[in-house]
């Protein structure tokens, strides 16, 4: 009934929070809207992968002039035909061009190469813009290194792959909800603490018999919850404005998501430890908010960074969490194949949360 | 007998600075004690230390028979405790602060309902019960703050300073509260800086530096300042010197003298005065005792301290 009390009472200051409200609210919209609306609307270049396995003059320069086709964009470069099929099934990319070692060799020769193109045939209007745009490449490149050679030496074979048809919207939902989930409770628990500590209502508060359990769970409960709603409403935005597809079982992303908001709350309480004011709660949730993005893996992946970066991002938690939640709704894998995240985030989540029970003291002096 | 605060060798240090030095106090069960200091005293830092909210350096501190801080649980279910800064939540209305901290106490449904109707309207705040605290006046504040205090109906009300800042009719009627509770047995600690206010405590500790220099009824208190009671006489004639008492203070005007001098308790020498004084031939015109106010007694005491 206590417990019940705190959960009430946060609530309802909570609503009348305006500038709370507005960032609850904002968030989602304006992340969603910078990557959602500016990445889905095509730009005209699709992104496509190359796999060189010849690795010679004549090789590059075929790949320069892929390079310079106004409609793709190479994205990664890989070191095998699985690595290249693995980038499109995955939907990293929408094709991967293969170069076969000879390639080169082949066409000093004069006799013809032949070069495979992985294509995902998922999005039809994605492969036909790759296919036309190869024919016209490839071409164009034969009429310029041998203009004596009017017959067609390069020949492309197609490999279709059904990737799992992403959107780009799609493929930015995770770190939506990831970014809801790291900064709205971290910023709405620290500033609720933060809050009593300086309108020095925890002086009321501890003379009545109430044990610190009840005041830390009942903020907790009521964080919990808000952010639990701010997610489920951005979720729902981006199912049904954005037509965003989740292809695993919602519980299990419902699971992982709670996991990390467990974290990001435990991590709101230390931040109110060492804050002073609520101006200074929120800033550090932010100072914290950056790299935790930056790390993530949404923004550039991952295998792209330096080695030392990616011991950052070894023990940055938004990059479990997105992880799992793509490899949950983009792929339809289940929780128990993502045990390695969800045990990261579990023991990220419990640290969080004890250092914090620990920490926090809630005394006038 | 049994105290509601007894509180002995309490010493509270802020790294090497004492601002509760050696402080020793008992506050009877149904009286209304104030502590009275200068800004920095100690006396909000003393009034924390009984109330558990912060720990002891050093002494020993019991409430209504419990330790604090090791049976602080117990303790404050029978404290009601208003601290100096307003700390209700200002974003929550009358009924809703009320309503929040009656749950804290285990009150709940048509009780609690009932309790804050009470209490509304004993302390006239029934037409602001749905306006934020926030919004309040400073006066308003101060009686929603005494209302949440009240809600569990404590043995033992702990004020701390509750009529800053008030005007002064707003300030008789807190006192009008207060002293109603009062009579209900309830024991109040309060503090003040409003000397007239102080005058309707049953006792006075006067704090001064952390030190606690005097302790009283409001009367012995002035009698400790000034060694006794002041009176005034006038006379007609002229007086150089009167046997066993102190002349003070002598004013000639004229044919009449006016005299101030300090009796050890006026009740008791007055009329031997006036009788020795008859009986060496002067008229007495008029005598009268010199109230002094606490304000002068305050004064005093802090600047021989
Ligand atoms: N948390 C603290 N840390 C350090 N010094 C403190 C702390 N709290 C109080 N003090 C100091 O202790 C002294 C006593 O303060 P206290 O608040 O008890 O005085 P007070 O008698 O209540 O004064 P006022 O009438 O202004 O309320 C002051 O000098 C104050 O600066
Ligand atoms: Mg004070």
């Amino acid at each position: 009934m206590k417990l019940l009390a705190i959960v009430l009472k946060e609530l309802r200051q909570l609503r009348r929070d305006t500038r709370s409200l507005v960032m609850i609210a904002m968030i989602p919209l304006i992340v969603m809207l910078l990557f959602g609306i500016g990445y889905s609307r095509e730009s005209g270049r699709v992104g496509i992968g190359i796999v060189n396995l010849d690795d010679k003059p004549i090789s590059w320069i075929f790949i320069d002039s892929i390079k310079k086709v106004q409609t793709l964009e190479i994205k990664a470069y890989g070191k095998s035909i699985e690595e290249g099929r693995r980038m499109v099934e995955e939907g990293n990319v929408y094709a991967v061009i293969i170069v076969p070692s000879g390639f080169t060799e082949g066409l000093l020769k004069g006799s013809s190469v032949q070069v495979l193109v992985i294509v995902d045939e998922s999005i039809t209007t994605i492969s036909s813009v790759i296919r036309s745009a190869m024919f016209a490449v490839t071409y164009k490149f034969q009429e310029e290194i041998a203009r004596n050679n009017k017959s067609e030496f390069i020949e492309l074979i197609y490999n279709s792959v059904y990737g799992p048809k992403v959107t780009n919207l799609e493929s930015f939902t995770p770190l939506v909800i990831g970014i809801v989930l790291q900064l709205v409770p971290t910023t709405l628990i620290s500033i609720a603490i933060c809050k009593e500590k300086e309108r020095g209502t925890f002086e009321q508060l501890i003379m009545s018999p109430v044990s610190r359990f009840d005041i830390i769970f009942g903020k907790l409960i009521a964080f919990f919850i808000t952010t639990l709603v701010d997610m489920f409403a951005t979720l729902g935005i981006a199912v049904l404005l954005f037509n965003v597809n989740i292809k695993g079982q919602m519980l299990d992303a419902i699971m992982v998501s709670t996991v990390f908001l467990l974290g990001s709350l435990g991590l709101g309480m230390l931040i109110s430890v060492l804050s002073r004011n609520q101006l200074q709660a929120n800033q550090a949730a932010i100072f914290i908010f950056i790299p935790a993005l930056l790390f993530s893996g949404a923004l550039v992946p991952i295998d792209m960074l330096s080695p030392s970066a990616r011991i950052i991002a070894d023990f940055t938690p938004m990059y479990y969490f997105i992880s799992a939640f793509r490899n949950i709704m983009l792929k339809g894998l289940s929780l128990w194949e993502l045990s390695q995240q969800l045990s990261a985030l579990t023991i990220y989540a419990t640290l969080m949360m004890l250092t914090a029970l620990i920490v926090l003291r809630l005394r006038v002096d | 007998m049994e105290y509601a605060i007894e509180v002995h060798g309490l010493t509270k240090k802020f790294g090497n600075f004492k601002a509760v030095d050696n402080l020793n106090l008992k506050v009877k069960r149904g009286e209304i004690f104030g502590l009275l200091g200068p800004n920095g005293a100690g006396k909000t830092t003393t009034i924390r230390m009984i109330c558990g909210l912060m720990n002891q350096t050093e002494g020993s501190i019991k409430v209504y028979g419990y330790k604090i801080p090791e049976e602080r649980k117990e303790a404050i279910k029978i404290i009601g405790y208003m601290a100096q800064r307003f700390s209700l939540y200002e974003d929550l209305t009358v009924y809703e602060n009320m309503e929040f901290f009656g749950r804290l106490y285990g009150i709940n449904g048509i009780n609690l309902r009932e309790r804050i109707i009470e209490l509304l309207n004993f302390l006239e705040l029934n037409e602001f019960k749905d306006r934020l605290a926030g919004k309040l006046s400073g006066g308003m504040r101060q009686r929603l703050a005494l209302g949440v205090a009240l809600l569990h109906k404590p043995k033992l009300l702990i004020l701390d300073e509750p009529t800053a800042g008030v005007d002064p009719p707003i300030r008789r009627a807190f006192w009008g509260y207060l002293r109603g509770l009062n009579k209900e047995d309830v024991t109040i600690l309060i503090t003040t800086h409003y000397m007239d206010e102080a005058e309707n405590c049953d006792r006075i500790g006067l704090m001064n530096r952390g030190r606690l220099i005097a302790i009283g009824s409001p009367r012995e208190l002035k009698r400790m300042a000034f060694g006794g009671d002041l009176v005034e006489i006038k006379v007609q004639g002229r007086i150089d010197e009167l046997k066993d008492f102190r002349i003070l203070e002598k004013k000639v005007d004229g044919e009449n003298c006016s005299l101030k001098i300090l009796l050890s308790d006026a009740s008791l020498e007055l009329p031997k005065l006036l009788k020795y004084m008859d009986g060496a031939g002067l008229k007495i015109l008029c005598a009268e005792t010199i109230n002094v106010t606490l304000e002068e007694v305050f004064i005093r005491m802090v600047m021989e301290s």
